[in-house]
């Protein structure tokens, strides 16, 4: 527009930050200025606190000793511990330096399983050595105070504890995982019934433990995968069933979930073999999408040199 | 100077012969050397060029920097290795995508109302009759060259710009040029010195009415006359509408708080050490969250269906925009012919028997008086004008006629009152004629009598009253022949003068019978020599005729006034018809005087009246012709009432820019603003001639007739009034302003949300929680569930009465205000905000996740190779799971939104009446709003929740319910501050 072209100048501009006749700062005298904040303070308080008050009393309808819904954190999923990015296991035999990161993972996560841990015998449960059924531990409140909880030894886990080896098998190349199914708030996993299991698992059923297989996840590293030692409770690769079920951080703050560890003692050096662990269970479910969902996958990568 | 050229000279000019015409050849030579004769079409742009405009203008840009942000991010996560890379693709591509697709919708809307246009245009081509080797030849007038010689007849279109070298009562009408409506006589002779004034030349573009002539063509193609004004009005750039200026603004101002605040939590991000990528990603999120990608398309829609609406209501609009531009228009310059009036000449009153009668359909006047059975014989006969044949069926006052307007008003008068016109000619034989023409002015015509008994002729005649007296010494009075003294001919000048004061036009009519013995039956009439008495006649009586004002338009003019729009009347007729019909539609109201009334009044000279004191103002073109561009500014600051006369077309765009000099007081309280640096006026301007064109494009808005109008004039114009008639530019002005209401409310609309969405990210940079709504979720809100309803609020109907506001200040009445920003941002949004999140931090809490458990964990939830995060009851939660309980927050953040979105949409029907004096149900279409939003939350949310890319969740069912205490604290929010506002209007 031609006549677009009256211009505002850039004296309007300074007038609109201070404009000294009619003392206004951005277009507002100091005491609309005042009044205006005044509005926006007793607002945003009242939005403060109405918000504070409905958080509250969403709060209010939701249990301290159990979550309201579960639909998304079942089925559990199956962790791997050393926690190792993009879950891959590379080292070096000979230097200390390439496995450390692992060992201190796998020291870190057991020290709560050293049994100075689990002395208190108010806390801890002494639970048959043998795995055994469920244990009840009442309802879901803290009307009986803080629930029980069994002990786990650590050196169930044999070779792998680290109290006979302290580089947990990976200073002589065979190294260790431990493994645990992730705590679920009152999930009982349910055992799978004997002809469900993969054939060569046959063999150590027990109907109260959750047993747990690794095998190589590609046809071709089948032969690369060499022996894999289980360690667990009295001997069985899996979760015996008396640690179940979980009642929470608030009535078992020291609950120790049951662990099993898997060695791999003979696997082919200097190149790349993936490994499946898989846990089997009947109300435990595997996802496409969730690759951690009763399952998790390992490369190890390990130089010889 | 070919007009002062002889016709040898012409002959040696242009190297042809008058009596052969050019060769062929030659004639091809020239035609190589100079193009054909045409007007060249303003340069169009090309369609690329619009479509790339599309594709880059307002949001674009923003919306193609964050999806090339996106690609960026996703190239160097790629190369990183990191899983979920190809989130940040995607979404560029969706990016990119929006931007496209609007695009494409932004140009095919503007496609099609520009292909209405194009219909416009089309034209048959011309055919034209020349003398080429010496034989005549229809050749197509676009191969006519300088040098042929051309011969037209009546009811053709002079095909170029014509020095005439034969003329046998040739007549041109030059209105489509001049604006002037009456027939001009072309002859031979070099009368003016002027090209435009002289009488041998003839124009491109222009009718013949009657005649024939031959003449030579001297000027063809943009050589032209026509041609010259053409490229006149394509040289006056287009200005740009009122709302593109608006959305302009409006961009800018999102767009400005899109990038600040994008920039300063990237630099918030950056120094609170995330990853320079992360910060990208949050600059993405911050832009898209910010930007309402929906809303120009649903402007585009919003505008169009208004167009939609004003067509039927008889304003076609060219362009979509100039839809509003009609709203905030504080002066309308009109055309009186045509648009104020019927364009239909009409008989008002008679004068016989020294009486004034009035004409009108009643038939109030004496028929018993001997005077009127003469006088209605006179005007039976005396007249060319004919129905044509087969119009039995129509109503008298729609038949067509042929012959010029005055005839045709006599002719259809007299079949009113005494039917049967033709009957009556029949029996009344005509045995000579001389048609009307300026010189003599007058028209006469010699009949034998029906009375088989009576042999004597008689001599019919009509003409300008003043002519025809002086050619009578008797009068007629109650059928008796009285002589003509003084007496009766101050009675004639009173009535004359009376009748000329309504600005009508008057006739004055005579006869005579001629003496049997003079004038035996065989007696040779010969009108060139007038071998019969033209002189001491007896005057019969005056009738005088008015294009009278249309209906609807005195009422329409009142409208205008109560909405604050000044009616200037722009018109090439005489000032004192020009005056009447002012008077007679209220453009000049009942009791305002101009300058020259108040000197009458009290009988002093016209230079000792104080202007100031006189409302109206008659102002002649001649008078304009003078003045300075201050003197014009003073009086149409000075004069609220103008009414422009004798105007050349020239003239019009001096008035128009004379008007858009003036300062809108506009807004609801007064204007405090330097009245020489703001000029603010938006004005309208009628025309129809191709004359018109540049005061059309010139003006804000210009407005072209649909039947009278020329090409010319539809193409220089915004709009096209289908009826031509004034009141429907009233319409017009309320739909206009009406949509800039509505418009403001959907901006309103879509600017809360905007909050609602950013929010999310802030906290997420700030708190480190998950993060509560996707980019993708957004932009399914912004071009999902969002777009009916604010489609729906341009249906939305006129709130208080919309006619009684003054116009739109261009300045000062933004379409996106600082109130409106504040209030849709820091308040509605914020609420609507804090809302969406008691539905997020209720969905993590009733699935472990409790308020603060979520602070501060955003690194380690987003850590992919983390699968046994403790939630608050000490459940370990894979990367999967966490990643999909983020969905369900997304999709209850959605859910809330869109259920606060439609206490919004119910808010922002009404600015300041409460939602139940409004009423809900008057608007349907929000309602189908309301339900499409409801309907696509619930399809996205259960029907789409299984698609992965969407991050869309099937939701529990109360989860759509944990914002409505916010949507209801919204409303009655709202109606509180809308109770202060009426309580209290005009605080700041």
């Amino acid at each position: 527009m031609a006549r677009g072209k009256a211009k505002e100048g850039d004296g309007n501009w300074k007038k609109f930050i201070w404009n000294s006749e009619k003392k206004e700062f951005l277009g507002r005298t100091g005491g609309s200025w005042f009044k205006i904040l005044l509005f926006y303070l007793i607002f945003y308080g009242c939005l403060a606190g109405i918000f504070i008050g409905t958080i509250q009393v969403m709060l209010l309808t939701i249990s301290e000793f159990e979550p309201k819904y579960q639909d998304r954190v079942a089925p559990p999923g199956l962790t791997v511990i050393p926690r190792v990015l993009k879950t891959e296991v590379s080292f070096r035999m000979a230097d200390p330096k390439t496995y450390e990161e692992y060992v201190a993972g796998l020291n870190k996560f057991l020290k709560n399983y050293d049994n100075d841990q689990q002395a208190n015998s108010i806390e801890f449960d002494d639970c048959p050595d043998e795995p055994g059924d469920y244990i009840n531990r009442g309802p879901f409140n803290n009307d009986q105070g803080q629930k029980k909880v069994c002990r786990f030894r650590r050196d169930w886990l044999g070779n792998c504890s680290g109290m006979l080896d302290s580089s947990y098998g990976y200073k002589d190349g065979k190294p260790c995982v431990v493994v645990k199914l992730n705590r679920i708030l009152g999930f009982k996993p349910k055992p799978p019934t004997n002809d469900s299991l993969p054939p060569g698992m046959m063999g150590k059923y027990n109907p109260y433990v959750l047993p747990v297989h690794c095998f190589a996840k590609k046809e071709e590293d089948v032969d690369k995968i060499g022996t894999i030692e289980y360690y667990g409770m009295a001997g069985y690769a899996g979760f015996p069933l008396q640690y179940y079920p979980y009642y929470g951080k608030l009535l078992q703050p020291k609950y120790l979930q049951p662990l099993m560890a898997v060695q791999f003692t003979n696997l082919t050096y200097d190149t790349e073999v993936r490994v499946e662990c898989k846990v089997y269970g009947e109300n435990i479910g595997y996802s496409d999408k969730d690759r951690f969902q009763g399952r998790f996958e390992v490369k190890f990568d390990i130089k010889s040199s | 100077d070919d007009h002062k050229l002889s016709k040898e000279e012409l002959e040696e000019k242009y190297t042809t012969s008058i009596s052969k015409g050019l060769t062929s050849a030659r004639a091809a030579e020239i035609l190589a050397r100079d193009g054909p004769n045409a007007l060249t079409p303003p340069k169009s742009t090309p369609e690329i060029i619009k479509f790339l405009k599309q594709m880059v203008g307002g949001f674009s840009i923003l919306l193609w920097v964050g999806a090339l942000l996106c690609w960026i991010a996703f190239g160097i996560q790629l190369a990183q290795g990191v899983a979920s890379a190809f989130d940040n693709l995607y979404l560029g591509v969706v990016l990119a995508l929006v931007v496209i697709l609007t695009g494409i919708f932004a140009y095919y809307q503007e496609a099609k109302s520009t292909n209405i246009m194009a219909s416009f245009s089309k034209m048959i081509p011309q055919q034209a009759l020349v003398i080429r080797d010496g034989e005549k030849k229809e050749v197509p007038a676009e191969q006519l060259v300088v040098g042929d010689i051309v011969e037209i007849k009546g009811g053709d279109r002079i095909p170029a710009d014509i020095r005439l070298i034969f003329s046998q009562g040739c007549k041109v009408d030059n209105s489509s040029l001049t604006g002037e409506s009456e027939p001009q006589s072309r002859s031979c002779d070099f009368t003016h010195e002027n090209p435009l004034e002289t009488k041998n030349i003839a124009f491109y573009s222009t009718t013949c009415l009657e005649g024939t002539a031959t003449g030579m063509v001297i000027n063809t193609g943009d050589h032209t006359i026509i041609g010259r004004i053409a490229s006149l009005a394509s040289g006056v750039g287009n200005e740009k509408t009122p709302i593109a200026i608006e959305i302009e603004h409006f961009v800018h101002i999102v767009a400005g708080v899109a990038v600040s605040i994008g920039v300063l939590f990237f630099i918030i991000a950056v120094s609170m050490k995330y990853k320079v990528l992360d910060s990208i990603i949050f600059l993405i999120g911050i832009i898209v969250a910010n930007v309402p990608e929906g809303l120009l398309a649903t402007v585009t829609v919003s505008l169009s269906l208004t167009a939609k609406r004003m067509a039927k209501k008889n304003c076609l609009v060219k362009n979509l925009e100039a839809v509003e531009t009609l709203g905030s228009t504080s002066i309308i310059c009109s055309d009186k012919t045509g648009t104020l009036t019927q364009n239909r000449m009409t008989v008002a009153h008679l004068w016989f028997d020294d009486q004034i009668y009035s004409a009108d359909t009643t038939q109030s006047f004496d028929q018993s008086s001997q005077s009127w059975a003469t006088l209605s014989k006179i005007v039976t006969l005396c007249n060319r004008a004919e129905f044509k044949p087969g119009q039995e069926n129509v109503p008298i006052m729609k038949r067509v006629v042929v012959g010029d307007a005055s005839e045709t008003a006599l002719l259809k008068f007299a079949e009113v009152i005494l039917g049967d016109v033709m009957g009556i000619r029949k029996r009344n034989r005509k045995l000579a004629e001389i048609p009307f023409n300026s010189t003599n002015k007058f028209q006469l015509s010699i009949h034998e009598t029906e009375d088989p008994n009576d042999k004597r002729f008689l001599l019919v005649m009509k003409g300008a009253p003043e002519r025809i007296l002086e050619r009578c010494s008797t009068i007629m009075i109650n059928g008796e022949e009285q002589p003509l003294d003084r007496e009766r001919a101050e009675a004639f000048q009173t009535a004359y003068m009376e009748l000329g004061g309504l600005g009508e036009r008057v006739l004055g009519f005579c006869h005579l019978y001629l003496p049997e013995d003079e004038f035996p039956d065989t007696y040779p009439f010969d009108t060139d020599s007038m071998n019969f008495p033209t002189s001491n006649l007896c005057f019969v009586g005056l009738l005088s005729m008015i294009d009278p004002p249309r209906s609807t338009v005195p009422d329409a003019v009142s409208k205008c006034r109560s909405a604050g729009i000044k009616v200037i009347m722009v018109t090439g007729d005489h000032p004192i018809t020009a005056k009447a019909i002012a008077k007679s539609v209220g453009i000049i109201s009942a009791n305002s005087e101009t300058v020259e009334d108040i000197a009458k009044r009290l009988n002093v000279p016209v230079e000792q009246v104080n202007k100031q004191d006189a409302r109206a103002a008659v102002i002649n073109g001649m008078e304009l012709k003078d003045m300075t561009a201050e003197q014009l500014d003073e009086i149409l600051i000075n004069h609220s009432e103008i009414v422009f006369a004798r105007t050349s077309p020239q003239q019009k765009l001096i008035i128009v820019e004379g008007c858009q000099r003036q300062v809108n007081q506009g807004g609801d309280g007064p204007c405090h603003l330097n009245p020489t640096v703001f000029q603010d006026a938006v004005v309208a301007v009628t025309g129809d001639g191709v004359n018109d064109s540049p005061a059309l494009k010139k003006a804000d808005i210009g407005i072209a007739m649909g039947i009278a109008g020329s090409d010319a004039a539809k193409n220089a114009a915004d709009m096209i009034l289908l009826d031509d008639n004034f009141a429907s530019i009233v319409t017009g002005v309320e739909e206009g302003r009406l949509i800039f209401d509505n418009l403001k409310k959907t901006i309103a609309y879509t600017l809360t949300k905007n909050i609602a969405e950013l929010c999310p990210f802030l906290i997420y940079i700030i708190a480190s929680i998950p993060l509560p709504i996707g980019t993708i979720t957004i932009l399914f809100i912004d071009l999902g569930t969002d777009i009916i309803p604010s489609v729906a609020l341009a249906y939305e109907k006129a709130e208080s009465d919309i006619m009684n506001r003054r116009p739109r200040h261009k300045k000062k009445d933004r379409l996106v205000n600082e109130q409106l920003a504040v209030y849709s941002y820091l308040q509605i949004g914020i609420l609507q905000s804090i809302g969406a999140f008691l539905a997020y931090f209720t969905v993590y809490a009733e699935q472990g996740w409790l308020p603060n458990t979520l602070l501060g964990l955003r690194v380690n939830w987003e850590d992919d190779y983390y699968n046994d995060i403790e939630d608050s009851y000490g459940q370990e939660w894979t990367r999967y799971q966490r990643t999909y309980l983020q969905w369900s927050g997304y999709t209850a953040f959605f859910v809330s939104i869109t259920i606060q979105q439609v206490a919004d949409l119910i808010i922002r029907k009404t600015r300041r009446n409460s939602i139940f004096q409004q009423g809900l149900l008057r608007n349907k279409v929000i309602w189908v709003g309301i339900f499409s939003q409801i309907a696509i939350a619930l399809i996205l949310c259960y029907g789409l929740g299984s698609v992965t890319a969407l991050n869309f969740t099937p939701l529990r069912v109360q989860y759509w319910f944990v914002a409505m205490p916010y949507a209801i604290l919204i409303w009655v929010y709202d109606e509180i501050r809308k109770l202060f506002i009426r309580q209290y209007p005009g605080s700041k």
